[in-house]
């Protein structure tokens, strides 16, 4: 009932805009006339109106800001809309939009206010506060205070949310004085929380509509009601979802475009093609093949850009089974880390979309980073592998060959099967045979995962803004947990390193954290359970009608409220 | 009985042999999918990039699959029996939700799919028949291979560089304009413009193959003793041609026609997937690498009886093409 009186309300809206919009957002340019007569035609309207909307192009394009449709590519499709449920890429993605968060972030990864204006952390690192901007409302006119993102920390992220109860694990406690005013007492000080109040990592729901409610089963997991730039209008299946600007967003004259569509298709190629074609404006996160993106950055009208990924921290690696023989020896590991040319495969296999890595924190968190690490990307690193396997006794047979392995591909597309190959023809001059192995997402997973029936397979995960957010996770013992996915899958662990990471994750003296991170890191690389391969860049690829796209850290999963036409 | 009665008659039996049928389909295919290693929980947790311990379990449970698997199919099968598809729970909807929202699309890119290849397989064979072995059979034939043997997705995706990207003609993706909210008739032809390069490129493969089928059954009625006969009795080749051999020639076609309705479901999955239709098959296809079965099994359930009823159909229609076959 409600989703058919959203749709009449939003079509009346459109039938006074329809002509400019389409005009607008016609690209290539030839398309545009005859779409525009289309459209007026379409719509009903007048010549009249018809041509107030060419008098709006002329004003627009000497303006250059308001309005416009941006068509939003998802790949995969999404699923739902319940971001406060998944942290998933295409749950993200579409639903995002509809939410704020209590703070945003610089590329620096520096918080910046959002719906909080200010905020403090005590010195002993016990008691974040928080002071809400005055007047934010939800997309139903009802006021977001305090109470609502007591409500959404304490009953929703900590309860349902896949990292909620990891980020706000020492949050013991909600103080609100006021309807301005959110304390949070903590039981242990946790730097790293600081990281996660983003709109992506923590979106602020209407406590009004979700209290008292079975969260795994509300309405508004598909049809989301926040704060956010954008108002959820309607979603049809398999074809598209839109949102139109809201009105009330707290923060003035944002967002500048009238309309997001968000949409998916399934085959990259024809991705490719409607990115060429300006029937969509902007794709990320894997939308289209690294192959494409170079050839789509040669054209006039389309950008490609690697910002915007800056707090997911991606990174490639090989991640060895150390339970069995032979991974279970620590020069093994070393021997496959020298043997890989880091620098060759980001060039050739990710159309040099990354950075080579170098141990487990990946380089944007530049505060806790270090490369004072043993160095595995030498010139001689096949010389230096076949001596480490010489000395763990791995001795060549006749034929040349020490051992066999299989190697198994995560399954997330064709860049990993290159990959994989490089490795086998790599380690074949190690003298170890290699058979290669890849199958469906969910079979790998449970046999990394769950089974561990795999001796060396290639892996990526997010390391976040926070190391104890996204690397604890690959490296502690508490970590090993059969049958949780994205956790340690190596097996490895070791009781100095584990101490370590505890320190840091209450250490409130950054400085001191970043002491112990850098022995932390030592003692990662030196021991090698996972050969660090490199820091994906991933392409975002946008339409250059529109400027200020990605302007955050989280990039497509930021607010996207700064976009406008250009 | 007068016939149509005697029809009803036959299509009530019909439908009530059926449910034995269906369930049977419905009992293995549940069966068949336990042998997938994973489980939706891996899937929707390995998709949010981590997740807690307690989070997985949380997930399990709620999708009952902490439940012993002849409890799950028990579940399932009495749910299916009081018409109650179960929830996607990756998709926080009911499965019936779910599928009657991609159900029209399919119908639509199947229908104008099955008129076009077999209309057209019909008349190709037709022509080729007529004058066998001339420059006009071996062409028709040889076009009928090519489209056979060409891929799907390699079709699709030409057509839409010659179509849409080159010439600009037609649509490149999707079933209606986004963002233009079309109403009536705007509608009805921006839809029509949308089907045409998905329907020409799934029916390219059929086609061929009715052609094929056409031509064959048109040369076996050639041959036949009646059609001599009609040759005696000095009835025109044209007669002979239109009111004879190709109504006998057209049963086969529509045979094989019932028969592959089902796997029209299964191979729009590409055609689906390059053109951004939003279809049942790519749905399924989806789901079945999320491993959420039940939204896979609900569209099963929902492909064997369409199958069903489409074979019924044809069957039905067998008496008014042929009066000889007779409802037993």
């Amino acid at each position: 009932m409600s989703r058919t009186k959203n749709k009449l309300v939003s079509q009346s809206h459109t039938t006074t805009k329809a002509g400019t919009d389409s005009v607008l957002e016609s690209q290539p340019l030839h398309r545009s006339r005859r779409d525009f007569l289309k459209t007026t035609g379409a719509a009903g309207v007048t010549i009249l109106v018809a041509g107030s909307g060419l008098a709006a192009v002329r004003e627009a394009s000497a303006a250059a800001r308001k309005g416009g449709t941006l068509v939003h590519l998802i790949q995969p499709e999404v699923p739902t809309l319940a971001t406060y449920l998944s942290t998933s890429s295409p749950v993200s993605q579409g639903g995002t939009r509809a939410y704020s968060g209590l703070l945003e972030y610089d590329f620096d990864l520096n918080p910046q206010p959002s719906l909080a204006e200010s905020w403090s952390v005590s010195e002993d690192g016990l008691t974040a506060q928080f002071k809400l901007r005055k007047g934010i409302k939800f997309h139903d006119g009802h006021p977001l205070t305090s109470a609502d993102v007591k409500y959404t920390i304490m009953e929703v992220l900590k309860q349902v949310h896949p990292r909620g109860p990891n980020s706000f694990r020492e949050v013991q406690e909600i103080e609100t004085p006021d309807e301005q005013t959110v304390i949070l007492r903590l039981e242990h000080p946790a730097p790293y929380m600081m990281t996660a109040f983003s709109s992506y990592e923590s979106p602020i729901v209407p406590k009004h509509l979700f209290e008292g409610k079975d969260l795994r089963n509300l309405p508004y997991a598909n049809a989301p009601v926040g704060s956010g730039p954008y108002k959820f209008v309607e979603w049809k299946r398999g074809q598209y979802i839109r949102y139109d600007r809201f009105d009330d967003y707290y923060k003035a004259d944002m967002p500048a475009i009238d309309r997001l569509v968000q949409r998916s298709i399934a085959d990259s190629a024809t991705r490719t093609a409607v990115l060429e074609r300006g029937e969509v404006h902007l794709t990320g996160f894997g939308g289209v093949p690294y192959s494409d993106a170079v050839a789509l950055e040669k054209l006039p009208h389309l950008e490609v850009t690697t910002d915007g990924y800056e707090m997911f921290s991606t990174m490639v690696w090989l991640e060895f089974n150390t339970r069995k023989a032979p991974f279970d020896n620590q020069k093994v590991r070393q021997a496959v880390a020298y043997a890989m040319e880091r620098q060759w495969i980001i060039d050739n296999v990710w159309f040099r979309f990354g950075k080579v890595a170098t141990g487990p924190i990946n380089s944007n968190i530049k505060h806790l980073y270090t490369s004072e690490v043993r160095n595995y990307e030498v010139a001689d690193g096949l010389e230096k592998a076949n001596q480490l396997l010489d000395e763990a006794g791995y001795k060549r047979n006749a034929d040349g060959v020490r051992f066999e392995i299989t190697h198994d591909l995560t399954p997330y597309g064709e860049e990993w099967q290159r990959f994989g190959e490089y490795v086998k023809q790599r380690l074949d001059r190690l003298g170890i045979k290699v058979t290669l192995r890849y199958e469906d997402v969910a079979t790998w997973l449970r046999r990394i995962y769950t089974d561990y029936d795999f001796q060396v397979t290639s892996n990526w995960l997010h390391g976040f803004a926070d190391p104890v957010i996204g690397v604890h996770r690959a490296y502690h013992s508490r970590s090993i947990r059969q049958g949780t996915v994205f956790v340690n899958g190596s097996g490895w662990s070791s009781p100095e390193t584990d101490k370590l990471m505890d320190d840091a994750g209450v250490e409130p003296d950054p400085k001191r954290r970043a002491e112990l991170y850098k022995e932390f890191q030592q003692l990662v690389v030196e021991a090698s359970p996972i050969a660090w391969i490199h820091e994906i860049k991933f392409p975002t690829v946008y339409n250059n009608m529109f400027s200020d796209v990605i302007t955050s850290p989280l990039g497509i999963l930021g607010a996207l409220d700064r976009v406008h036409l250009s | 009985m007068s016939l149509a009665r005697k029809r009803v008659h036959y299509a009530g039996r019909r439908l009530a042999q059926a449910v034995p049928i269906v369930l049977g389909i419905v009992v293995m295919n549940f069966l068949l999918l336990q042998l997938a290693p994973g489980d939706a929980a891996d899937v929707l947790a390995g998709e949010a990039g981590s997740a807690t311990p307690e989070y997985m379990a949380m997930l399990r449970e709620r999708f009952g699959l902490d439940q012993p698997v002849w409890l799950q199919l028990l579940i399932y099968v009495k749910n299916i029996l009081s018409l109650d598809l179960g929830f996607s729970f990756r998709h926080n909807m009911p499965v019936l939700e779910l599928i009657m929202e991609r159900l029209w699309p399919t119908l639509l890119l199947m229908g104008a799919t099955l008129l076009l290849s077999v209309g057209v397989g019909i008349l190709l064979g037709l022509l080729a028949a007529a004058r066998v072995n001339t420059w006009r059979d071996t062409f028709i034939s040889v076009l009928a291979i090519i489209s056979y043997a060409t891929p799907l997705f390699w079709v699709g995706l030409m057509l839409i560089v010659v179509f849409s990207l080159k010439f600009d003609w037609l649509p490149a993706t999707g079933m209606e304009s986004v963002a233009m909210f079309y109403e009536g008739w705007d509608r009805v032809v921006d839809i029509a413009r949308h089907l045409v390069l998905p329907a020409i490129t799934l029916s390219l493969f059929y086609l061929a193959l009715y052609t094929r089928l056409m031509r064959a059954a048109m040369l076996e009625q050639y041959g036949m003793d009646y059609v001599v006969t009609a040759r005696a009795k000095g009835v025109t080749e044209q007669r002979i041609t239109f009111k004879h051999v190709v109504r006998n020639a057209v049963l086969p076609v529509v045979t094989m026609a019932g028969i592959q309705v089902g796997s029209l479901l299964g191979g729009s999955v590409v055609v689906e997937s390059v053109f951004g239709w939003p279809g049942l098959g790519l749905l399924a296809f989806q789901s079945l690498f999320a491993r959420d079965f039940n939204l896979l099994l609900g569209i099963f359930f929902l492909s064997a009886c369409l199958v069903i009823l489409v074979n019924l159909l044809v069957d039905l229609l067998y008496t008014f093409l042929d009066p000889r076959i007779e409802m037993k």
